[in-house]
């Protein structure tokens, strides 16, 4: 029990002085946080379209015009000559201009309005179209003074509001255990090539410490791992966690061990610190991005969902996404945890049997 | 006599096709320096290493203070310190972090303010282990096999790559071993190491041991003769020819790749008055003429057939 604690804290030493290390463990999976946070979750608040609006001529209805649109929250509305609207369309600062002529108000006729817009977001010039459309429409009423017969009275229910960073947040710290049992495994690369793990072998030092010190070690940091990207979710990007963090501490046991498994199964094929690096390369890089931890799988073509269906780090993906910011991965709880514990006993036995300590 | 704490009989490793180790056989005594010497590649390390239990030996008997290390390797190891040629250092530990972790391993280890005393790194302490020289590291591998405290401390190599005062140093922690009841197995491709320090000694070289004695019973046997070394100022072979036959001796060597002449004699009195009748003869000047005892150096000479230096290792 002497030994394992000195060698635990040596581990610890050791890892903690080594920057490069921690960037790995600690920093990037942090930075990811940051980048997808802001990406995902930046624009702060409502969406706002700007619309040029020209008048062609002075009349009193001019002023009840401007008024009604901009009485719509999402408008943001700019008045300005013909000249300059059209051109401040074309170069993609006006969701769309609308032209509205000189208006005679003692001679009330018809009267064309033209609504310019870019014919590649036609889609959603379309949607402002008719608002605009219900805008005259409500003016003109105002003007014959119709009777109005249909009231439509909207009311908003709240739901819970989930983003694509709630969706992504589970995912970076599915990644961040993944990069820690699978480049966690190089340190062991490391100790044999320098012949450390040789050296040891003739001090009383049972080998298996070497090994169950630095597991313990890397379960540990995968749980500081979870409380920080957890804590800056949270705080900074407001993603709500559904769940107690019992739970998701449970799951990232589960997976941490899947993956240090994984990972030292993968170095058992290595003889060198350079191609342990490869091998587990050749493994890590196309997981991340087909586990469907930062895009739902419908996104992926069908010819490449039986790789996801098999990959670890996708059930590690569901089972944080699910715990974690309540989003179903279609796959039970149970089910996902099965499949990472099956990971860990196979790739256990595999490791067991080609092991090489030197 | 005291009782033997290593005995090895008909040892052999093989490394493939390569007899690293072919029949080797000796025993040390308890308390004493033991040295073993040879050429890098005579099969010193492999000794090491089977003995402490790095390697299993294809046949022979080895008995290490009564265990045999195939056997009870755990329980030996815990009553030996190693220090091996790569050593075993984390590089982003502490000389005393280390020092203190490897004292874990052992039941009755020495305290590392005391090992770090005695190897001389206590200002190297807070120092991390990659950013130490390389005798620096050697020191503290020295030092990590102390800490165990064992009963027999194995030192591969112990002052290779050392600069002469580090060497003078590092002989002295191993007096104290010996001062402490210890016994102390070192290898070495030092002579002069070897003679200086060690009570007992085998020379091994191609995997088997060629002599064994201590390093004065060595010379004796091999040479009560005393050696006329001389320079060899390009002399012709007619003149060698004069050399082999008008002085006396027991054997003439011609260093060529030296510039030397060596005449080994047991009448040094007649051997140089010869000598120099001879050169008076010819009106020529002896060059850096010395007389001396016969070395291990010579003993190897003498056992192999081939000079000893480093360049030929």
């Amino acid at each position: 029990m002497k030994i394992f604690k000195e060698v635990f804290i040596a581990n610890i030493k050791e890892l903690i002085r080594d920057k490069s290390g921690m960037f790995w463990l600690i920093a990037f999976p942090i930075i990811f946080v940051f980048i997808f946070g802001l990406i995902f979750t930046g624009g702060s608040g409502e969406q706002s379209y700007t619309i040029g609006l020209v008048f062609e001529g002075d009349s009193p209805v001019n002023e009840t015009i401007e008024r009604s649109i901009r009485n719509v929250p999402v408008f943001n509305l700019s008045t300005n000559t013909r000249n300059e609207e059209i051109e401040a369309l074309n170069s993609g600062r006006r969701e769309l201009v609308m032209i509205v002529p000189e208006i005679d108000t003692d001679n009330i006729q018809e009267y064309n309005i033209e609504i310019f817009y870019n014919n590649e977001r036609s889609g959603s010039a379309s949607i402002l179209i008719s608002s605009l459309k219900e805008v005259f429409f409500n003016i003109e009423r105002e003007l014959t003074n119709r009777e109005e017969f249909f009231n439509i009275i909207s009311k908003p229910v709240q739901t819970e509001r989930l983003s694509d960073f709630d969706y992504i947040l589970p995912g970076i710290l599915a990644m961040a255990i993944m990069q820690l049992g699978l480049f966690g495994s190089f340190q062991f690369l490391n100790l044999r090539e320098k012949k450390i793990i040789r050296g040891l072998g003739v001090t009383p030092l049972p080998r298996h410490i070497i090994l169950s010190s630095e597991i313990l070690m890397r379960l540990l940091i995968s749980l500081m791992q979870t409380v920080l990207i957890i804590f800056i979710g949270r705080w900074l990007f407001d993603v709500q966690i559904v769940s107690n963090l019992f739970k998701v501490f449970g799951i990232v046991l589960i997976g941490a061990f899947a993956f240090i498994s994984l990972g030292y199964m993968l170095i058992t094929f290595a003889n060198s610190m350079e191609s342990g690096r490869g091998i587990v390369q050749v493994v890590q890089f196309p997981m991340l991005f087909l586990s469907g931890i930062f895009f739902p799988i419908e996104f992926m073509p069908s010819y490449v969902r039986p790789v996801v269906k098999i990959l670890p780090l996708t059930y590690l993906g569901n089972a944080l996404r699910e715990a974690m910011v309540g989003i179903p991965s279609g796959v039970a709880m149970s089910r996902n945890l099965l499949i990472l514990a099956v990971w860990s006993v196979v790739t256990l036995i595999i490791t067991i049997k080609f092991w090489k300590w030197e | 006599m005291s009782e033997n704490v290593i005995e090895i009989s008909n040892l052999k490793k093989y490394f493939k096709d390569t007899k690293a180790l072919d029949g080797v056989n000796f025993n040390v005594e308890s308390g004493i320096i033991f040295g073993m010497l040879g050429p890098n590649g005579a099969g010193k390390t492999t000794t090491i290493e089977t003995l402490t239990g790095l390697y299993k030996r294809d046949d022979g008997n080895v008995s290490v203070l009564g265990l045999d290390p195939e056997k009870s390797l755990k329980k030996l190891q815990k009553k030996i310190g190693v220090q091996l040629q790569s050593p075993s250092l984390f590089p982003r530990l502490k000389v005393a972090e280390i020092l203190n972790m490897f004292g874990s391993f052992y039941q009755d280890s020495i305290k590392v303010d005391q090992v770090l005393n005695q190897v001389g790194l206590v200002e190297k302490k807070e120092e991390w282990v990659k950013k130490l020289s390389g005798g620096q590291k050697h020191r503290l591998a020295v030092g990590l096999a102390i800490i165990s405290n064992g009963d027999i401390i194995f030192l591969d190599e112990p002052t290779t790559g050392l600069d002469p005062q580090a060497r003078i140093n590092l002989w002295k922690v191993i007096k104290k071993l010996k001062k402490q009841g210890k016994t102390v197995f070192l290898t070495t491709h030092y002579m002069d190491e070897a003679e200086k320090l060690c009570d007992d000694l085998v020379i091994i070289d191609k995997g088997k041991i060629i002599a064994q004695g201590s390093p004065e019973s060595l010379i004796n046997e091999y040479f009560k003769d005393k050696i006329i070394e001389f320079k060899d100022v390009e002399f012709d072979k007619k003149f060698k020819e004069e050399i082999v036959e008008t002085i006396e001796h027991k054997k003439i060597s011609f260093e060529e790749k030296d510039d030397k002449v060596l005449i080994y004699s047991d009448n040094i009195q007649r051997s140089l008055k010869s000598l120099f009748q001879l050169f008076e003869n010819h009106n020529l000047e002896l060059d850096d003429v010395l007389i001396r005892k016969a070395t291990l150096e010579d003993v190897f000479l003498k056992l192999t057939g081939r000079v000893y230096t480093d360049e030929n290792l």
